[in-house]
């Protein structure tokens, strides 16, 4: 990888953390487990269309890891990781049926895949299959809050080109 | 066309989210509670015939500490990192449960069958 690259992916993955992190201080007003508008996946959104796939995994595997560690929140760890990771194996097949301007659209499914894979997450810690009441839950909150956060990577997109790239 | 497809696929799930939503928030429920940790129930408590109460249950590096009071049940505090369990209020719905993922902590309305095994006992 080139230097150039790495510091790009560098760059997103702090940019994605502070976006984060500032997600954090509102206070989220449905309090059920799972659900929250996920700004910081704007960037991955856009990362998925413009770099290679395994810079895109290793891109979110380090801000999955960060995020946890920032938030003092480590036993969320295994359920954004297994959200992120089925989020990001659906949008890389995605992004070769979906063109860029669509990528709301692509947005959605990531959201709704993301909030599946939390969801096998949980019953699986859990050991319980009563957590999947709020399955309904969050299918709502990820189709609105994909629908959001992809619109807001097209508008980034279309703003980055602007500026030459 | 393709994407035609593809936005009613995303329409169906919304519209299947909202009326599961619907379906969930209007079970009826009954007054068995179970509080599990790591899926084993650690306690069972009739609301119906429940004294008030507060006790705290340890585990996972962390304390919940649960209120019992006028047959309802709720998080009242606790030393996650979310506190989303505390927020979920009081359990009201049967389907829904109240969790602490941090914690592995569930309390949820038992099921129907074993609810009715649980009362014979």
């Amino acid at each position: 990888m080139k230097a150039k690259r790495l510091a790009e992916l560098a760059v997103l993955c702090a940019v994605s953390l502070v976006i984060f992190i500032v997600e954090l201080q509102i206070p989220n007003p449905f309090p059920i487990p799972g659900v929250k508008l996920g700004l910081a996946n704007i960037v991955t959104v856009y990362a998925v269309y413009h770099y290679k796939p395994y810079e895109v995994a290793l891109l979110v595997a380090v801000r999955v890891m960060l995020a946890s560690v920032f938030s003092g929140n480590m036993m969320a760890l295994i359920y954004s990781a297994a959200g992120s990771f089925l989020c990001l194996l659906g949008m890389l097949l995605l992004r070769r049926v979906i063109n860029e301007k669509h990528l709301w659209l692509s947005s959605v499914f990531g959201a709704v895949l993301h909030n599946t894979g939390q969801m096998a997450a949980a019953v699986l810690v859990l050991q319980t299959v009563q957590v999947i009441a709020y399955y309904p839950f969050l299918l709502v909150s990820g189709c609105l809050a994909g629908a959001f956060t992809g619109l807001a990577a097209q508008f980034l997109t279309a703003r980055l080109k602007a500026i030459g790239h | 066309m393709k994407y035609k497809v593809m936005i009613i696929i995303a329409v169906v799930i919304l519209l299947t989210g909202i009326a599961g939503s619907a379906l969930v928030l209007n079970m009826p429920h009954q007054s068995l509670v179970q509080i599990k940790q790591d899926g084993k129930v650690v306690r069972t408590v009739d609301l119906a015939a429940a004294q008030d109460e507060v006790f705290t249950m340890r585990g996972h590096g962390g304390s919940n500490t649960i209120e019992i009071s006028d047959g309802k049940i709720r998080v009242k505090e606790a030393d996650c990192p979310d506190h989303t369990c505390v927020k979920m209020g009081w359990l009201s719905s049967s389907a829904l449960p109240i969790v602490c993922l941090p914690h592995r902590l569930e309390i949820a309305y038992a099921e129907s069958d074993g609810g009715a095994d649980a009362v014979a006992q």
